[in-house]
């Protein structure tokens, strides 16, 4: 199922060097006090998952839409070019893991990955489906 | 019966709270003090949503068989070996971490759901046994 990111305001502005140097008002209350530092020292483990995309359409010029996991959440990411190195980024959550109970992970964690395509999650998403089959079986 | 709190101070000297017949925490060993002090005199569910379906049914064996019950549960994305200590003065209970989910990302949710995996097949019920290995840690 195609869905565009519609979200007009950037979330957040990256400069050429992915500091954080603007905040969208969605975003103000989390990454506001962040401004002026680099995006993957405030999220660790982001940086592989996130910067190959944006590095992309820096290069490109071409604004780049993706759906990524981390710390949780699924979130569709529309990176667009300034052309002057910085980066709009505009984002939707699609679906957020509930790790508070075992049956409240499995129901999230398979509705997390219906959200998620291509090949690169397909070996993680066979052997996460087939990990919570043996967990609710035992539970 | 010996009290709840001179078991575990054999068995597991570090980490217990203590809980009422309410399930009220009446007690909270020094280890834990800094972590969850505030919470004496508070009913455990209070601080813990949803946790009452996960942990009160090894309290309530505990209590109607008068045994101590060793059980393995999943809660706020961890797996924990929960023991539950029956005693005239109340409930101890502590909990040793075994696996925790690591959400960063696919790679690291796929290996930490391996491990939660491992210790939930692992995972056993029955009396306490004082000379099983492992560091206590507190709830939740």
């Amino acid at each position: 199922m195609a869905v565009t990111v519609t979200q007009q305001l950037p979330f957040v502005v990256l400069d050429e060097r992915d500091r954080i140097v603007g905040v969208g008002p969605d975003a103000e209350s989390q990454f506001g006090p962040l401004i002026g530092s680099v995006m993957w020292d405030c999220f660790p483990g982001s940086e592989p998952l996130f910067k190959p995309y944006y590095d992309s359409a820096r290069r490109t010029g071409e604004q780049l839409e993706f759906v990524q996991f981390y710390d949780g959440n699924i979130a569709r990411i529309r990176a667009v070019p300034r052309g002057d190195g910085r980066l709009d980024l505009h984002w939707e959550q699609l679906a957020r893991l509930d790790t508070l109970t075992l049956g409240g992970l499995v129901r999230t964690l398979e509705e997390s990955l219906e959200h998620l395509d291509g090949e690169r999650a397909g070996a993680h998403r066979a052997e996460l489906r087939k990990t919570l089959r043996v967990i609710e079986g035992g539970a | 019966m010996s009290s709840p709190a001179a078991e575990l101070r054999t068995a597991a000297p570090e980490a217990y709270i203590v809980l009422d017949g309410d399930d009220r925490i009446t007690h909270v060993s020094p280890h834990l003090h800094h972590e969850l002090g505030s919470w004496l005199g508070h009913v455990l569910w209070d601080h813990l949503p949803g946790a009452r379906e996960v942990y009160g049914p090894s309290f309530d064996e505990a209590r109607s068989s008068g045994h101590p019950v060793v059980s393995v549960v999943f809660y706020s994305g961890r797996v924990k070996r929960l023991t539950v200590i029956p005693a005239a003065d109340g409930l101890a209970v502590h909990v040793e971490r075994l696996a925790e989910l690591d959400v960063t990302s696919l790679g690291t949710l796929t290996r930490s759901l391996l491990q939660i995996e491992a210790a939930l097949a692992g995972r056993a019920s029955g009396r306490h046994d004082p000379r099983a290995p492992g560091s206590l840690r507190a709830l939740p």
